[in-house]
C-alpha cells in the first residue's frame, strides 16, 4: 500500500509540475519546438553554434545588434569562448535541463555548440513591453506626485528605490504558482521593520499553493488572515509614495510581477479611511477632512436602515414638524418601507455596477440616465418617496468617500444586514447588527496584528494618527502597533523646540 | 495555577474597563426609586458610602487572589481542600451565572416594557446569547475588547442629562442631611445592588498582565462607576421631587423621553438600543469567567461549558414570564450577592489570615 501511494504522489507531481521530475534534454527540445514562435537558428560563419529562443519574448533587434556581431567573427571553441566575447553580465553555462527549461521560458537566448549537446549558454534578453508610468486612478490626488504603479515589478520597485534611497531597503524575492511561476517581491526596511511581521509575510506568501497568479490582489486573498470576512485585511495601493510612506513606518509591502497594486501590513481598520492626500494637506484641513469622511461612512451605512427602522416601529420618534413632511412624501407609497429601500439600494447598486462594467464615457451617460431619469420617474410614478430617494443618494455618495476601493466595496455590502434587522427588531435590530460585526472586528487580524487598533488594544500614542491626523511635528514615533525596531521618527527635542522672540 | 501564557492576557489597565462595566448594568436604568425609598433626597450620600466600601472589598480581593496567585477555584481548594472547596466554587458559580441571566432577562424586560411589548422572550434571548457567543469565543481579549468599545460608544449617554438639568429644581435636594443614620444605611444595603458585578475579577484576574499593577486600576474603575451613580442620582432628585419619584419605575428611560432634537425625540429607543452596549459585556465577561471556572473545576472544555451555560440559561430565561418574577430574581440575586460580598469575601479574607499564620508556625 505504502509503495502503491509513493508512486501516486510522485506521478501526480510529474503532472502538475512540467519541471519537476525526469526530463531529458531532447525532450525538452522537443517539447519547446512544438510551439511555433520557438526558433533555432544554426549560425556558420568561422564556427557553427545555435541559438535558440522565444521569438514572442525576445526582441530581434536584440539579437542582431547586441549579440550576433560580437561573436560570429571569431574562432570559437567552446561555450566559455562566447561567454569571453559578449559584453553582457548574468549569463549562466548550465546542463541542468530544469534550469533551461525556466530561463528559456522566461525569455533568455540558449546557444550551445551543439545541437545535442545538453551544454548550453543561457544569455539574458528580457524585453517585457511595459507602460509608461501614468497618473493613478483610483487614488487620485489633487496635490502630491502623481506616479501610479505599473505591470512591470522592476519599474515598480524602482519606483519604490528612488523614494528610499538606502541601503536598508530590502527585498525579498520567491516565486509563486506552479503555471505562473509570478515573480513575488516582499519589500520592507531592514531595521525599522519588525522581524516577525517580515517572517510572517514571507512564510504565507511561501505557503501559497496555486496555479496561477495574474494579480496581487489574488494574493491578498490567500494570505489575508481570515478569508471569509468581507473586510479587505491588507492595503491594496497604487501609489508608489504611500508604499515608500507606509514602508517607513516599518510595515511591509508585497508586490507581484504583473500588477500595479501593491499590498502593504499590517494595517487597521482606520487607515482605510485616511487618504494619501491627507498628509499633503494642512493638519487641521486634514484632519476634519478625516473626520467628515469617517461621518460619511457612518452615515452610508446607518442611514436607510434607521429609515426602514424608524418608519416601520417608531413612529414617536420622529418630531412633528419633521413627521408632516415624511408623511407627505410616504402619502401614496403602496410599499413598507424595507420594500422601498431595498428597491431603491439595489437600483443604486446596478447604476454603480453598470457604470463599472461600461466604458468610461457611456458609463457617465448611463450614471446620469439612471440617477436623474429613473429617480424622477420612480418618485413621480409614487413607487418612492423623495426623502428615501435623497438619502439612498447621499448615502451612496457617501460611500465613493473611502478611499480605499476595497473597503468602499465593503460598506456597499455592509448596509443589507443591517437593513434586514431594521425591518426585524427596528433600532435595537441596528445596534444588534453593529454588535455583531464589532464582535467579527474584534476577532478579525492582519498579518497576525489586531485590525482595530488603535481602538482596541487601545493606544494612546497611535491616536495620532488615527481618527484625525496631527502635525508632523507630533508625529515623532513609528505606529507601536508594528512594533518597530527604531521606534523613533525623528529627534522629538529639535522638532518641537521653542524659539524665543527674536531667535 | 498553571501559568497563563503572555499572549493571551490582556493588559492591567483593562481592569478598570472590566470593573465599571460590570458593575453598569440594568440597574442603573431604575435604582433611584429603590434607594430614595428609604434616605429620600439624601441618597446620593448612601452612593458615595456603597462606592467606598467598595473600594475595601475590591482591596481584600486582591489580598486574597495574590497571596495564593490564583483565581478563586484555587484559593478555594488550598483553604478548604478538593471537595469543600469544590462545593464552594461551584456555588459561587452558580450565583454567577445568575446574574448574568438577571441581566439578561432584565434587560430583555426593559425591552419588552418600552419598545416591542409583543416580543417574545425566546427569540430575543436566542439572538442576545447569540451575539454574546460570537464574543466569547473568542477569549478574553475580544470580550475585554468588547468592554472598552463599549464603555466608550455609551459614554455619550451622559450628554442627555442636558435635557434634564435645563428642567432641574435645585432646591430638591436641600436640606442636605435630613435623613437618619439608619436611613441611610437602608438606602447604601440598596445601592450596594448595583455595585456588584465585579467580584468576576475573582475568576479573570490571573489573565491581567501584572495583577498587582491592575489593582489600581480596579480601584479607578470602581470610583468611576460611583462617578456615573453620582450624577445619574443628581439628576434624577433635582429633575423629579420625591413623590414622583416613587412612583416612576425607570427613572433614566424616563428621562431620556424628554430629550428633544430637531431631528429625532423620544430618544429611550436609540438609547435601550444603545444600552445593548453596556448590557452585551455584562453578559460576555459573565460567560466567559463562569465558562473558564467550570473548566478549572471539572476539566470540562471551555467551548462545551459555554454551550451548555448558553442553553441552561435560555431555558431559564423562558421560564421567568412576567414582570413580578422578574423582580423577584432581581430581588433574590442581588440578596445572594449582598451577603457574598459583605459577609464570605471578609470571612475569606480572615480565614486565609489565620490559615496563614497556622502554616508560618507549622514551618518555622
Amino acid at each position: 500500500m505504502i509503495f502503491f501511494k509513493k508512486k501516486k504522489k510522485k506521478q501526480q507531481e510529474t503532472n502538475t509540475d512540467p519541471t519537476k521530475g525526469t526530463l531529458t534534454f531532447p525532450e525538452l527540445m522537443k517539447k519547446l519546438r512544438a510551439s511555433a514562435d520557438f526558433s533555432t537558428v544554426k549560425q556558420s560563419s568561422l564556427s557553427t553554434f545555435y541559438i535558440s529562443y522565444y521569438k514572442t519574448l525576445v526582441n530581434p533587434e536584440f539579437v542582431h545588434r547586441d549579440l550576433l556581431p560580437y561573436i560570429t567573427d571569431i574562432q570559437l571553441k567552446n561555450l566559455d569562448d562566447i561567454q569571453k566575447h559578449l559584453p553582457l553580465d548574468g549569463m549562466v553555462k548550465t546542463n541542468d535541463v530544469h534550469d533551461i527549461a525556466n530561463k528559456v521560458t522566461e525569455g533568455f537566448i540558449l546557444i550551445q555548440m551543439n545541437k545535442e549537446d545538453p551544454e548550453g549558454l543561457l544569455v539574458p534578453s528580457l524585453s517585457t513591453e511595459n507602460r509608461q508610468i501614468s497618473i493613478p486612478e483610483t487614488e487620485f490626488s489633487v496635490v502630491g506626485p502623481k506616479e501610479a504603479f505599473v505591470e512591470s515589478l522592476d519599474t515598480n520597485l524602482n519606483l519604490i528605490r528612488k523614494r528610499l534611497p538606502i541601503p536598508e531597503f530590502t527585498v525579498k524575492e520567491v516565486r509563486v504558482g506552479k503555471l505562473s511561476k509570478t515573480r513575488v517581491a516582499i519589500i520592507y526596511i531592514d531595521g525599522i521593520a519588525d522581524e516577525e511581521n517580515v517572517n510572517t509575510a514571507i512564510q504565507r506568501v511561501n505557503d501559497i499553493e496555486y496555479d496561477h497568479i495574474v494579480d496581487s490582489s489574488y494574493i491578498n486573498q490567500m494570505i489575508s488572515d481570515n478569508e471569509n470576512s468581507p473586510f479587505p485585511q491588507l492595503i491594496d495601493t497604487e501609489r508608489p509614495d504611500r508604499v515608500a510612506s507606509v514602508l517607513s513606518e516599518g510595515k511591509v509591502a508585497i508586490m507581484a510581477d504583473g500588477s500595479p497594486h501593491a499590498l502593504t501590513g499590517p494595517t487597521t481598520i482606520v487607515e482605510f479611511f485616511s487618504a494619501f492626500e491627507d498628509y499633503f494637506l494642512n493638519w487641521t484641513l486634514a484632519s476634519v477632512i478625516r473626520l467628515i469622511r469617517l461621518m460619511g461612512v457612518i452615515f452610508s451605512v446607518l442611514s436607510s436602515p434607521l429609515y426602514v427602522a424608524v418608519l416601520t416601529f417608531h413612529y414617536e420618534m420622529i418630531p412633528e414638524n419633521l413627521l408632516a413632511t415624511l408623511v407627505a412624501s410616504r402619502n401614496d407609497i403602496p410599499f413598507p418601507p424595507i420594500l422601498e429601500a431595498i428597491v431603491l439600494e439595489l437600483s443604486i447598486e446596478l447604476l454603480r455596477e453598470a457604470g463599472a462594467r461600461l466604458p468610461s464615457k457611456v458609463g457617465q451617460t448611463i450614471g446620469i440616465v439612471g440617477g436623474i431619469v429613473i429617480g424622477t420617474a420612480a418618485v413621480q410614478a409614487g413607487l418612492t418617496s423623495n426623502v428615501l430617494l435623497i438619502i439612498v443618494a447621499l448615502a451612496a455618495l457617501a460611500s465613493f468617500t473611502t478611499p480605499v476601493y476595497q473597503m468602499s466595496n465593503t460598506i456597499r455590502l455592509l448596509r443589507f444586514p443591517f437593513l434586514l434587522f431594521a425591518q426585524f427588531l427596528g433600532v435595537l435590530g441596528v445596534g444588534i447588527c453593529f454588535a455583531f460585526i464589532v464582535s467579527h472586528l474584534l476577532k478579525l487580524t492582519s498579518l497576525g496584528r489586531p485590525y482595530i487598533a488603535p481602538l482596541y488594544p487601545l493606544r494612546a500614542n497611535d491616536l495620532k494618527d488615527a481618527l484625525v491626523r496631527l502635525p508632523f511635528s507630533m508625529q515623532n514615533s513609528r505606529p507601536s502597533l508594528l512594533r518597530p525596531q527604531d521606534k523613533a521618527r525623528m529627534n522629538k527635542k529639535r522638532a518641537t523646540a521653542k524659539h524665543d522672540i527674536e531667535d | 495555577m498553571s501559568q497563563i501564557s503572555e499572549n493571551k492576557q490582556i493588559s492591567p489597565y483593562m481592569a478598570f474597563y472590566m470593573v465599571t462595566t460590570m458593575q453598569i448594568g440594568v440597574g442603573i436604568l431604575g435604582f433611584e426609586r429603590y434607594i430614595a425609598k428609604s434616605a429620600g433626597h439624601d441618597a446620593w450620600i448612601s452612593v458615595i458610602i456603597g462606592g467606598l466600601s467598595f473600594n475595601v472589598l475590591i482591596w481584600m480581593i486582591y489580598r486574597i487572589l495574590s497571596k495564593e496567585n490564583a483565581d478563586i477555584i484555587g484559593v478555594h481548594k488550598n483553604l478548604f481542600g478538593r471537595w469543600i472547596g469544590g462545593a464552594l466554587s461551584f456555588l459561587l458559580l452558580i450565583y454567577f451565572s445568575s446574574t448574568i441571566l438577571t441581566v439578561l432577562r432584565t434587560y430583555i424586560e426593559v425591552i419588552q416594557i418600552w419598545v416591542f411589548p409583543e416580543l417574545n422572550t425566546a427569540v430575543i434571548a436566542i439572538i442576545l446569547l447569540g451575539l454574546a457567543y460570537s464574543y466569547v469565543i473568542g477569549g478574553i481579549r475580544v470580550v475585554a475588547g468588547l468592554s472598552v468599545l463599549g464603555f466608550f460608544i455609551t459614554l455619550p449617554l451622559f450628554l442627555l442629562k442636558y435635557y434634564a438639568l435645563k428642567n432641574a429644581h435645585y432646591t430638591n435636594l436641600l436640606p442636605i442631611l435630613d435623613h437618619s443614620f439608619s436611613d441611610l444605611m437602608a438606602a447604601t444595603k440598596g445601592v450596594t445592588l448595583d455595585y456588584l458585578g465585579f467580584e468576576l475579577i475573582l475568576l479573570y484576574l490571573p489573565f491581567l498582565k501584572q495583577p498587582e499593577k491592575s489593582q489600581k486600576w480596579a480601584h479607578l474603575g470602581n470610583l468611576f462607576t460611583m462617578f456615573t451613580y453620582l450624577i445619574t442620582v443628581f439628576v434624577s432628585f433635582v429633575y423629579f421631587n420625591q413623590e414622583q419619584l416613587q412612583h416612576t419605575i425607570w427613572a433614566t428611560l424616563t428621562l431620556w423621553k424628554i430629550v428633544d432634537l430637531p431631528f429625532a425625540q423620544r430618544f429611550e429607543y436609540a438609547g435601550i438600543a444603545l444600552w445593548l452596549f453596556v448590557v452585551l459585556p455584562n453578559i460576555c465577561i459573565g460567560l466567559w469567567s463562569v465558562s473558564r471556572g467550570i473548566h478549572r473545576l471539572y476539566k470540562i472544555k471551555q467551548k462545551s461549558a459555554l454551550r451548555t451555560m448558553l442553553f441552561v440559561i435560555f431555558i431559564c430565561c423562558i421560564l421567568v414570564v412576567d414582570r413580578q418574577q422578574v423582580d423577584i430574581l432581581n430581588t433574590k440575586v442581588s440578596q445572594v450577592g449582598f451577603y457574598i460580598l459583605y459577609a464570605y469575601i471578609p470571612f475569606l479574607f480572615v480565614i486565609q489570615l489565620i490559615s496563614g499564620k497556622v502554616r508560618k508556625t507549622k514551618n518555622g
